[in-house]
Parts: C-alpha cells; structure tokens; sequence
C-alpha cells in the first residue's frame, strides 16, 4: 500500500517536472532563439541549413539598429512617454485609491466598479476620437498627447491595484498620526505611503511596462520621429526598409531589457497586485 | 495669531503650516469631501480622455466622416453605416474570426495555464525558477512576441519548419501566415503563449487560498488525483475562472495588436478580425464613421457577451 502511494509520488512528481521544463521551454525559447539571431552574421541567418548554435558571433546587429536608425530617438520617446504616464498615475490614481481603501461613502461601489468597466471599452473606439479631439488641441503627434492616452486605460487597473495594497497596510498606525493631530493629508503622505511602498513600486511598474510595450494607440496618435515609440518605429523599419532578421532581433532585444529587469525585481509584488483583486471579488 | 497657533501645537504640525499650500492641502482634508475631493483629478482624466471619447465615438457612428474626403462633409448620415455593415461581407467573415479566434484562443489558455498552475502549486524544489520564466511572455511587447514568431514560422529560415521536418512530421517547409488555412491556427498559438500565463497566474493564485483540509478528506476516502480535480479544485477556483476568463476575452476581442503585426488579416481576409477591421477602416482608409459604427457593434457584443457570460456562472454558482 505504501510501496503504490510512494510510487504513484513518484510518477506525479516527474510529470510535474516534464509539465513544468516542456513549458519553460515553450516560454523562453522564442527569446532564446531571438537572442542567438542577434548574435549571428546575417549570412549565417539566411542559411541553406540552419544555424542552432552560432558559429561566430557578432554584435554588429547592436551597433546597426542604434547608430544606423532612429531607434535612441524612438526609445528616448518612449522612456519620455513612459515616465509622464506613470507620473499621471501616480498622482491621480494614487488619491483615487486611498479614497477608494481608507473611506466609506455613498457610490464608492458604483464608482469602483465605473473604473473598473472602462477597461471594457474597446480601444479602437476610443482611438478614432481621440485622435481627432487631440488634433483639435494640438496634441497629436506629441508625447504628452500619446502619455494622456495611456493614463486613460492604464488609470483604472493602477487604482485597482493599489488598492488592494492600500488596504493591507496597518490602519492603526495613521489613526495613532491623526490622535497626534496629523491632518488626513499628513497622514496619508507620511504614514500609508511609506506603508504601501512596495505597492506604489509594484504598481507604478505595471504601468510602466504597459506604457513601454504599448503599440496601437501609438501608432494612431504620432506620426513623426518627434514622438513616434519604439514599438511603431521598429514595425514602421521592417516595413519600410525590409529591416534584416539580425538587426530585428537585436531591436527586440535591446527594447525588451528594461521589461526584464523591472519585471525580475519586482516581480513577486507585481504578481500578488494583479492577483489580489481578481481572486478576491 | 498664525505663529502664535503654531507655537501652541504639536511640532510636527507646525512644520506643515508654515508650508503654505500643504497646510491649505492639509486643512482641506479634513473637510467632510475630501473622500470626494480625492477623486477628482481621476475623474477628470477619465472623463477628458475616456468618456467623452466613447460618447463622441458613438455619436460619429452615425455621422459621415472621411478624413481623405473631405468634400463628403461630416454631415449626420443616420444609420447609413448600420444598414452597410449588414450587407459588408467582410464584417461578418471577421465576425467568425473573432468568434473563433477568441474561443480557441481562451481555451488553449486556460487549458495550458491550469497545468502550469497545478504543476507549480506543488511547490517542487527547483520550480520557483520555472514559475518566473513562464509569467514573462505576459510581459512581453507585443511587437516583439509577433517578429520572434514571425522569425520562428518563416517559411524559409523558421527554425520550428526546420524541427518538424527532421521529426518528420512536416515534408517541407511551410509558410504557416502565408496560407489562409493555417494561418489563423499559428496567430492562435502565438497568443496562446502570449495569454497562457496570465491564466497561470491568476489560478495559482487561486490555488493557494483551496484548504489543504479538502484534499485530506478527499484522498481518505479514496478520491484519485483526478477525481479531485474535479470535485474540489475545478468548483473552489469557480469565481477566479469566470474572473480570468471574462478579463482574457475582453482584452482578445479589443486588442488586435498581435494579428496587426503577425499578418495584417491577410492572407485575403482569412485573419481578419472585427477590432482589426475596425483599426484598418481608420488607419488605412481613414473612414472614421464606419470604423466607429464597427467598433460601437463590436462593443455591444461584448457588453452582451459578459452580460450572459456573469448571469451563466451566477447561476452554476446557485
């Protein structure tokens, strides 16, 4: 009896393993794959039979897309875009959420729950007038005009999910700040912000990579080198120019950095934010 | 009086009043609407960037706007673009290919990230590693998902040709986006490695708030693995499925991204698909009233479609 269940173990234990590795693998091998392309010669990429492992490397790929096209203009657009939709949310969807975790008061549910049906809206159908209101006002083809767009989608899931964060920080500790004659205000930005850190981290790099990765508005709502992103640019390049494999992957690459590093080191917070709300309700 | 005040209270505070616009800030908290007062710079945001442009979107479906033909004015036009789309095949072959597109691709999903939830739930050594690589395409851009696949399909360098070919399963290369009859199917299996782990996650999530207690109970009286996967696990995660599946359609049915990027709709319209359709009719042709009229019906389906979809699971609940 025990022999069965040791080895019945045994056998769930290896296919949780093979489960897990043949999905590990379905997962990084494309960036895997992208990754060895960007080292490669072009003549080694364009090969009667292929190349699994490269046989000289190269970086050339590098050096082409950032010094033989716009591309550290279209990644400083988007670093730019990047960072004015976070600051939006920050200092937007920041109050919203504390107003949202800390008080009770008629239509907070209605008004909870009207963020959260925006995210419904098609984006196409928000593209078409925005483009046209934002060409009303000038801010078309600008980097702020492309940030407000973001904050539009982006603010809703931000206010969510610090929520979620704001409701698990102490509220004891800003009462003993209000007895001590701290204003609401005072407390909020001296004791539940420091409180929520992680939170206001986590989720200002959700939005972050959402903004940095983001492709369709931008390409609606810029039309020139002067706030086009890097996702338009590099679409627009393998349109126009027949952009080669390597000099594509090493664009994928270099643009997709950023998105690791802040995903490896905030990666657990983020995760329990984006979860919180959805296992909850 | 302003310093006498100050001198009288707490040292803190007195650091906040002589900062003029924090004290005004300050003393505006502790008015009966500041949870209101919270709220407004949001709403404005939302209001200025999203309301109004849905309400504006749905009026200029009805409305005649060609922004490369400008002679046509931009007169009201009634349900002009209505009445077409009923007669426009292209609508309803794109119609079809959401409905498709999105079934399977939910399906595929959900299917690959439950496994991936239960086999990391186990907490193995050494899988903690596994559970962050198979969170990352998530992250990814789109551009990039859709050019690494690209790359991995090419009809002519794709390494994925090259596999099946040595395995035999393929006898030549094959141009998986160039064929109408398999290029859904490959659009298909790139967003399913780009969705799988958002499943993942929100199950495993899930997953740890199921008592250990129930699979105690379950497996002394004799209840296999399986068994226990469907009695327990399936009904406890009931309300994170109807969660993760109705934010997963809402997001494939209103981002055509991924199809913009792997095949534009084509080959012909065989990817085509109505937020696609939609985009192209105001990128390409710059038809704004028709592609608002496409995108007012693709959003009332799929108003209609969660609608049903939450009074279903409702029920099932019951």
């Amino acid at each position: 009896m025990i022999t069965t269940s040791r080895r019945a173990r045994l056998a769930w234990n290896i296919a949780t393993y093979a489960v897990l590795i043949t999905l590990t693998v379905f997962c990084i091998f494309p960036l895997v794959w992208t990754f060895l392309t960007s080292l490669k010669h072009e003549a080694d990429i364009v090969t009667q039979t292929i190349q699994y492992i490269p046989t000289r490397i190269t970086f050339d790929n590098y050096v082409a897309i950032w010094t033989q096209s716009g591309f550290p203009t279209l990644v400083m657009n988007s670093f730019v875009v990047t960072a004015t939709t976070v600051l939006l949310c920050l200092i937007t969807g920041t109050l919203a959420a504390y107003s949202f975790s800390r008080f009770h008061y008629r239509g907070r549910s209605a008004l909870m729950l009207g963020y959260l049906v925006i995210r419904m809206f098609p984006a196409v159908l928000m593209i078409i007038p925005l483009f046209i209101l934002m060409r009303g006002v000038g801010l078309l083809d600008s980097r702020l005009g492309l940030a407000l767009a973001y904050t539009s989608f982006l603010l809703p899931l931000f206010v969510w999910m610090l929520k979620g964060f704001f409701d698990a920080a102490p509220k004891e500790l800003e009462s003993a700040a209000r007895i001590d004659g701290c204003t609401r205000l005072g407390a909020m930005v001296r004791i539940v912000l420091p409180l929520a850190r992680n939170g206001l981290v986590a989720t200002s790099v959700f939005v972050a990579i959402a903004a940095w990765n983001e492709f369709l508005f931008a390409l609606m709502l810029t039309t020139s080198q002067g706030s086009r992103t890097w996702p338009v640019g590099l679409q627009l390049m393998v349109g126009e120019f027949q952009l080669p494999w390597g000099v594509l992957a090493a664009g994928g690459i270099i643009s997709i950095i950023p998105v690791m590093i802040l995903f490896a080191i905030v990666q657990r917070t983020m995760v329990h934010g984006i979860t919180a709300g959805a296992v909850k309700g | 009086m302003a310093e006498r005040m100050s001198a009288f209270s707490e040292p803190s505070q007195s650091i906040w009043r002589r900062l003029d616009p924090a004290a005004a800030l300050g003393r505006l908290s502790e008015s009966r609407y500041w949870m209101y007062l919270l709220l407004v710079p949001s709403a404005i945001l939302i209001l200025a960037v999203v309301l109004y442009p849905t309400v504006y979107g749905f009026q200029l479906s009805f409305r005649q706007m060609r922004l490369n033909r400008p002679d046509l004015g931009t007169g009201f036009v009634g349900f002009k673009h209505y009445i077409y789309m009923w007669s426009d095949k292209v609508f309803w072959l794109s119609l079809r290919n959401t409905a498709v597109w999105v079934t399977f691709a939910v399906v595929i999903e959900f299917a690959l990230g439950l496994v991936a939830a239960l086999a990391l739930n186990r907490n193995l050594p050494g899988t903690k590693i596994m559970g962050v690589l198979i969170l990352l395409p998530y992250f990814l851009p789109n551009v990039v998902a859709g050019h690494m696949w690209a790359l991995l399909l090419d009809p002519r360098l794709g390494v994925i040709n090259d596999l099946l070919v040595r395995v035999g399963i393929l006898e030549s290369y094959k141009a998986w986006f160039a064929d109408p009859a398999t290029a859904l199917g490959a659009a298909i299996l790139v967003e399913a490695w780009h969705g799988f782990p958002f499943f993942a996650l929100l199950l495993l999530a899930g997953l740890k708030g199921v008592p250990d207690d129930l699979y105690k109970a379950a497996s002394v009286d004799g209840a296999g693995p399986i068994r226990q996967l469907r009695l327990i696990t399936l009904p406890m995660l009931r309300s994170v499925i109807a969660a993760a599946v109705i934010l997963r359609v809402i997001g494939l049915v209103n981002s055509p991204d991924l199809l913009l990027i792997l095949t534009g709709g084509g080959p012909g319209q065989s990817t085509q698909v109505l937020s696609l359709y939609a985009f192209q009719k105001a990128y390409k042709d710059f038809n704004f009233g028709y592609a608002g009229a496409l995108s007012v019906v693709m959003f009332i389906l799929l108003m209609l479609f969660a609608w049903a979809y939450v009074r279903v699971s409702k029920v099932n609940q019951d």
